[in-house]
């Protein structure tokens, strides 16, 4: 059961040679089996769509439940046979991993296809309609256009044109190469920088409006905030707990930590140690549930999908 | 009936947030001045902080470390101070180093960037470049994330079977007969894998490779919290969060952990751990990035705080007074 | 290119940015159209890098050079598997989403998609969240009872073994805290169950108590936001004022 191995580079019917006429052949009956199977699928009745559906998610799901549940290879060698078919079985779910690792991305940037033809459809429609903000659109439409181009022709520069990978050196770039420079480090991932930063002045200004002590629950939610955020103002927390430990050591009491048991009247009131008391016993708890619930929730929508259960999930 | 003119304590419940904007922006610039940056804080380390620098000073001279770096400009505000320091104290440890990305596209961009820049602020201070092929490998990008983590748990030579150049033969070769690969059979011999992100991809790796290789993660504050249920129940062995965990391990690069000065004054105790110790770094640079912002972040948390307190005073005061 | 140009060039392209994050940024003054010509240029660059980014990143690589092969100095590195080219077909089936007639066809690279996806959740749940269960199994009940505090062993002076001795117990104080703990998750966990009714008082307080432990873990995730956000403005003051100042000087100071 080889036949899908991915480590023997032996040229056989699954693995041709590179740019053979061969390689062309079997791409293009392989197009064309695709392209029967589709127009099959196209005149299936309606009965059977559940059904095809259904059996490609659970194909697809059983590989992962196979890996997991199905005793895996050790100290497995290169070149090494099975002994067992169920030795068999384990070496090719090893062999085929790394290929289905790769599927999900493959489909999904084959699919995102369809968001960019939104995104052209809606802006493209503006434009020809004169809708009152088309200048905008032409603007959008003008900088994906310009940096596609630009992005297309640097990649083939440095792909297929630079073998000695001189263009690594910016002395060597050329016209194409400083534009896409600019147009992806110089703008995109400075606007994408400046967009996540104004979030913090939107905090900022709803917290100064918003964060209010109305209810119990945001009182607690405030005070749990504010010990963390005093916490990470390390200057603050220093000065504060080498007063602590001055006033303990003029009254002679032992230092100590409260998180891990130890006591000591006056270190709870310093404020790392409450803020580690805190996050050890009260916030870690917290977050750990709300990981559960999602994590519950993930696994029950998953088996759900998988067993084709989802009424209105991906089936039809 | 002329409309009631609003109180003093209404008014501060309403100034106009452009002003806090400014504000923000005043409080935040004028500590990176030169005359403010050069002065470093006080700081004291927190235990998650602690035991991420502990793991990667205990890794051994020599030993290879996995570095996943998902992170774009975007957050460079907390990751660039992470991987500079990285970077820094697996250079002066002599450690080598696989960094690959499994998030996004734009990431191998951004390491080589930094990768780049400690080579070259090593080659002004007359220290050794670490070079690709005998000290690092660049694997750069592996799409879908959960595949290819899952396939580094059960065959990381299959999944890494990308060729780079040799620069003593000029040819592209395999990465696992490179110094770097060669003695790496199985992820569990690294000697540490570093997750550096801003999204959940560490979550990934903690599902996938936890059991299997010694898991630190170097991540944003947004989503530091959810890291410490994994650190918590020892499924990550340690975690440098947000900019205060790029300042604590800046801070533990210099004073060490648990490590006593020429006075015999230990600067970074590590409660509970004493028996423990971790070195300063002794060559490079070791207070950088995460230093420079912290001034401004003290800034702009006190002013969030101040924001808040008025806001809540204004409210209480305003209804007594109509009460 | 020669140093000058090229800091020339870093010159230009940080003005660049920098003019456009100041353009994003006026929204924070008042939105204008200033602000939305640089935000319909983020969004095209964000798009049309996302078409370049798709083949350069991810379908030259995994499947293209997959499907056929390496060539390395006219010897074959990766053999050509032409089976690949099936996902080509699967993948465009999702095109057929805006056929009325056959846009069920769409649901088959989903399905192959989510299949995928729900069948890693299985291993994943257990290896996620089975540690954590295993580590929130806190011992509650105290081992020894001499004293209510564990004894301070920092400076002490014990011997090894005995600090061994004393780690190895659970004293009062911390069976108080992992009772804590324990109390804190069960209450939180029970917040999310909404397949029975909460009648009796026990239940609807255990609930309350949930809510307000909740309360504390998003309180600690907004205290880290704010940190990750602020750290995020500070890094763009630090580029608009200093990067940028550097780059000018570095063309006109030399």
């Amino acid at each position: 059961m080889d036949f899908l191995a991915q480590v023997d580079p032996r040229v056989n019917f699954w693995a041709t040679q590179p740019g053979s006429v061969e390689m062309w052949l079997k791409i293009l009956v392989g197009l064309v089996i695709s392209a029967g199977a589709i127009f099959a699928l196209i005149k299936m009745p309606t009965r059977g769509r559940r059904p095809v559906v259904m059996a490609f998610t659970f194909l697809c799901g059983l590989f992962y439940v196979l890996l997991w549940i199905w005793p895996s290879p050790l100290n497995r060698k290169p070149d090494e046979i099975a002994r067992s078919p169920a030795e068999g079985v384990s070496f090719l779910l090893a062999d085929t991993l790394p290929i289905v690792a790769t599927i999900t991305n493959i489909l999904v940037a084959i699919l995102l296809g369809l968001g960019v033809y939104s995104l052209i459809r809606l802006h493209g429609g503006r434009i020809i309609k004169r809708h009152a903000d088309r200048g905008f659109s032409v603007v959008l439409l003008v900088s994906m256009l310009t940096i596609t181009v630009f992005g297309y022709l640097d990649w083939g520069m440095r792909t297929f044109g630079d073998k000695e990978g001189k263009l690594l050196d910016i002395a060597n770039w050329g016209f194409v190469n400083l534009g896409a420079d600019l147009l992806f480090d110089g703008l995109l991932q400075q606007m994408d920088s400046a967009m996540f930063s104004m979030i913090a002045f939107f905090i900022l200004s709803a917290a100064y409006r918003a964060f209010r002590i109305r209810s119990v629950e945001s009182t607690v939610l405030m005070a749990s905030a504010l010990i963390l955020m005093v916490s990470l103002l390390s200057a603050v927390v220093v000065v504060w707990n080498g007063n602590v430990t001055n006033l303990a050591a003029a009254m002679n009491v032992p230092l100590a930590n409260p998180s891990i048991g130890e006591a000591g009247a006056l270190n709870f009131l310093k404020i790392s140690n409450i803020a580690s008391w805190v996050t050890s016993f009260l916030q870690t708890p917290a977050l750990r549930a709300v990981d559960f619930g999602i994590g519950l929730g993930a696994l029950a929508m998953g088996l759900r999908l998988w067993l084709g259960l989802e009424k209105g999930g991906v089936s039809v | 009936m002329t409309p009631e003119k609003p109180t003093f304590f209404e008014k501060i419940q309403n100034v106009d947030k452009r002003i806090l904007y400014l504000i923000l922006i005043v409080l935040t610039t004028i500590p990176l001045f030169p005359m403010f940056s050069s002065i470093v804080l006080p700081n004291e380390p927190a235990p998650h902080s602690q035991a991420f620098y502990y793991q990667l000073m205990s890794v051994p001279e020599g030993k290879t470390v996995f570095i996943q770096s998902d992170w774009t400009l975007s957050t460079r505000g907390e990751n660039a101070g992470h991987i500079e320091s990285l970077l820094r104290t697996v250079m002066s440890k002599k450690l080598k180093f696989a960094i690959y990305t499994v998030a996004d596209p734009q990431a191998p961009g951004v390491y080589r960037k930094y990768i780049q820049s400690v080579n070259a602020e090593r080659k002004r201070a007359g220290m050794k470049e670490y070079k690709q092929w005998e000290d690092y490998v660049d694997l750069s990008y592996f799409p879908n994330a959960e595949g290819t983590l899952n396939a580094i748990g059960s065959d990381v030579r299959k999944i890494f079977n990308k060729r780079v150049k040799d620069p003593a033969s000029g040819k592209d070769r395999l990465v696992f007969e490179s110094p770097v690969l060669k003695d790496v059979v199985k992820v569990g011999d690294v000697g540490l894998y570093v997750v550096i992100t801003a999204s959940n991809s560490f979550d990934r790796t903690v599902e996938r490779l936890s059991d299997k290789t010694k898991v630190v993660v170097m991540c944003t504050g947004v989503i530091g919290p959810s890291t410490l249920p994994f650190f918590q129940s020892g499924q990550i062995k340690g975690a440098s969060i947000g900019l205060k965990g790029a300042v604590d391990v800046e801070y533990m690069m210099k004073y060490g952990l648990n490590y006593p000065d020429s006075t015999g004054k230990i600067k970074v105790p590590w409660s509970g751990k004493e028996e423990l110790k971790a070195d300063p770094v002794v060559e490079g640079m070791t207070i950088a990035r995460g230093s420079l912002y912290f001034m401004s972040f003290h800034a702009a948390i006190a002013l969030l705080i101040l924001a808040v307190t008025v806001g809540n005073i204004g409210m209480f005061m305003a209804r007594r007074k109509k009460a | 290119m020669t140093q000058s140009q090229i800091d020339l060039f870093n010159a230009i392209k940080i003005t660049c940015g920098v003019l456009a994050t100041l353009g994003l940024y006026s929204v924070l003054y008042k939105e204008t159209k200033f602000f939305r010509f640089f935000e319909h240029v983020f969004l095209g660059l964000a798009a049309g890098y996302a078409i370049v980014a798709l083949w350069k990143e991810t379908l030259y690589p995994t499947w293209w050079l997959k499907m056929t092969g390496v060539m390395n100095e006219g010897v074959m590195a990766e053999p050509a598997y032409w089976v690949y080219i099936i996902l080509l077909p699967i993948g465009l089936l999702g095109y057929f989403v805006f056929s009325k007639k056959h846009n069920w066809l769409s649901r088959i690279p989903i399905g192959i998609i989510l299949g995928l996806w729900a069948g890693q959740q299985v291993q994943i749940w257990w290896q996620t969240n089975g540690p954590q269960i295993y580590s929130s199994m806190q011992p509650v009940i105290p081992t020894e009872t001499t004293s209510f505090f564990k004894p301070i062993t920092t400076g002490a002076g014990f011997t090894p073994e005995r600090i061994a001795e004393i780690n190895a117990q659970i004293w009062p104080s911390q069976a108080i805290n992992n009772f804590i703990f324990v109390v804190t998750l069960l209450a939180a966990f029970t917040y999310f169950v909404y397949s029975i009714e909460l009648k009796t008082p026990v239940l609807k307080g255990f609930n309350k108590l949930g809510r307000w432990m909740l309360m504390i873990g998003f309180g600690a995730i907004f205290g880290s936001t704010v940190m990750a956000r602020f750290a995020l403005v500070i890094d763009r003051m630090y580029y608009l004022w200093f990067e940028w100042l550097e780059s000018i000087m570095r063309v006109f100071g030399r």
